[in-house]
């Protein structure tokens, strides 16, 4: 567990935030458990013990006593707040980012979005976030896509654009629920379909021009 | 010991409660000894650097099935962020538009010791001591999308914790303590610690097993049956017996909020 200099306060991610995803899904939405589709962002935290750096291994996860039998890994694009987020509108909603950044989520499978899975999420370091970059350095975030690799192969191409809300829309919603501060960081959108890990592979996550984030998978 | 946070003269302080408090409401520095009223103060909650906040649902039996839930197997844990904390006394808001807020008297175990995998006959080594909560949820928000989700549980001021935490030694066992929700004076919950389903040994164990327990951690160990709903201008008192009681005023949103409303 390594402790983070970008994020101080609260990681807050959005889960479902995959239109491809999202609408694979319409089906299993409208059944059990779920019965009807979200009309709101699905969000999730990160907690403290969570948070990791570039470069960091990353435990493989132990589940009941033993070595879990499957991870998967998604990266999404982050926003971190330099000052107070409250309440404020679309058009607001990138005044008060200092910079962006990636996070890697590394979990067991996500087999059920129905309870908080705290039991595949809360792993300790399984939330390594990268250097922020500063905001001027990108002209506009929804025109950005994140790869991901494994071991140099490419296993996810993300652009912000596949996303069901935008950057703005989402740090709008999230201000109307809890006041953000300088510190706390949200994570976008991951890829619907997360990326399978083994024990000992490379995960590496680039958005060209800006930033990335390379971590390695521990061996239980 | 009871110990608290205070702002004092715009001063954040940490103090311990006298002995005498129920009859003089002295509290004392812990930097300079200096005895203050609390009548000067504004309480914070107690926990300085929040860490996790746990919370749980479903886990006291008759609350299950005042929900009219099967009692759960396993339990539901949810994460609450900081920014749900404020402290004894301070305002709580209600959200505009709709139906039913109601409050949830919770008994709080706060970890002093760091660790992983602790087992159930070592986990009482990891707390710290004790304080309580009333986490509040909006039902309207409710949706099956990591129930319950952040739009019910992690708003601004939804989370008064306090006044104190107090020694875990000075509590001894918690598992029969009186746990009650007065509104406007109105007894409205009545429960006992008794009915909780994961006592707090069972919940370090099994969030250790999976993460790292810090110190500044805090378990919110669920709350019994008798839920209502509150409306701004509602005053509400949750007590735990030998833990203390918990006052919170209920807000509008645009009262709460002001100037940022």
């Amino acid at each position: 567990m390594t402790n983070n200099p970008v994020v101080k306060g609260k990681l807050v991610c959005v889960a479902l935030n995959d239109s491809k995803q999202f609408d694979a899904m319409q089906d299993a939405f409208n059944n059990a458990p779920y019965k009807s589709a979200p009309t709101q962002p699905v969000l999730y935290f990160k907690p403290h013990n969570t948070w990791s750096v570039d470069g960091a291994e990353v435990e493989w996860a132990i589940t009941d006593g033993q070595p879990a039998q499957s991870m998967v890994v998604g990266a999404s694009f982050a926003v971190v707040f330099d000052r107070e987020c409250c309440r404020v509108s679309e058009e607001q909603a990138l005044e008060s980012v200092g910079g962006y950044a990636l996070v890697h989520d590394f979990s067991l499978p996500e087999v059920s979005y129905y309870r908080p899975d705290i039991k595949g999420k809360c792993l300790d370091g399984s939330a390594p976030i990268s250097a922020a970059v500063v905001v001027s350095a990108v002209t506009d975030p929804q025109a950005l896509s994140v790869i991901t690799q494994v071991n140099g192969e490419t296993v996810s191409e993300m652009p912000l654009s596949q996303m069901v809300r935008s950057v703005a829309q989402l740090i709008s919603t999230i201000s109307y629920i809890m006041t953000l501060q300088a510190g706390d960081v949200i994570a976008i959108g991951f890829p619907g379909e997360r990326a399978s890990i083994e024990q000992g592979d490379s995960v590496s996550s680039a958005i060209a021009g800006v930033t990335q984030l390379n971590n390695t998978v521990g061996r239980a | 010991m009871k110990h608290a946070r205070v702002l004092f003269k715009g001063l954040e302080l940490d103090v311990t409660v006298e002995e005498s408090f129920a009859t003089t409401g002295l509290l004392k520095s812990k930097s300079d000894g200096q005895l203050i009223d609390q009548a000067e103060v504004t309480w914070l909650s107690p926990v300085k650097d929040p860490g996790t906040i746990f919370a749980l649902g479903l886990n006291y039996a008759d609350h299950a099935r005042e929900l009219a839930f099967e009692p759960p197997k396993e339990p539901l844990v949810f994460l609450k962020g900081a920014n749900t904390l404020t402290g004894h006394k301070q305002n709580a808001y209600r959200p505009d538009n709709i139906k039913f807020q109601h409050y949830e008297c919770e008994l709080v175990a706060v970890i002093g010791k760091e660790g992983k995998n602790i087992s159930r006959e070592n986990a009482m080594d990891h707390i710290a001591g004790y304080t309580l909560c009333n986490d509040f949820a909006i039902r309207d928000y409710l949706e099956n999308y990591y129930r319950p989700n952040l739009r019910v549980k992690s708003r601004d001021s939804l989370l008064p914790m306090g006044p104190w935490i107090i020694d875990k030694d000075d509590v001894g066992d918690i598992s029969n303590l009186r746990v009650t929700t007065h509104v406007n004076g109105e007894l409205t919950q009545d429960g006992n610690t008794a009915d909780i389903i994961f006592d707090v040994p069972f919940l370090v164990e099994y969030l250790s097993k999976i993460m790292t327990l810090k110190p500044g951690d805090m378990i919110a160990t669920g709350t019994p049956e008798g839920l209502k709903d509150m409306q701004p201008g509602d005053k509400v008192v949750c007590e735990i017996e030998k833990i203390g009681a918990l006052e919170t005023h209920i807000v509008s949103e645009r009262e709460f909020y002001a100037d940022k409303y």
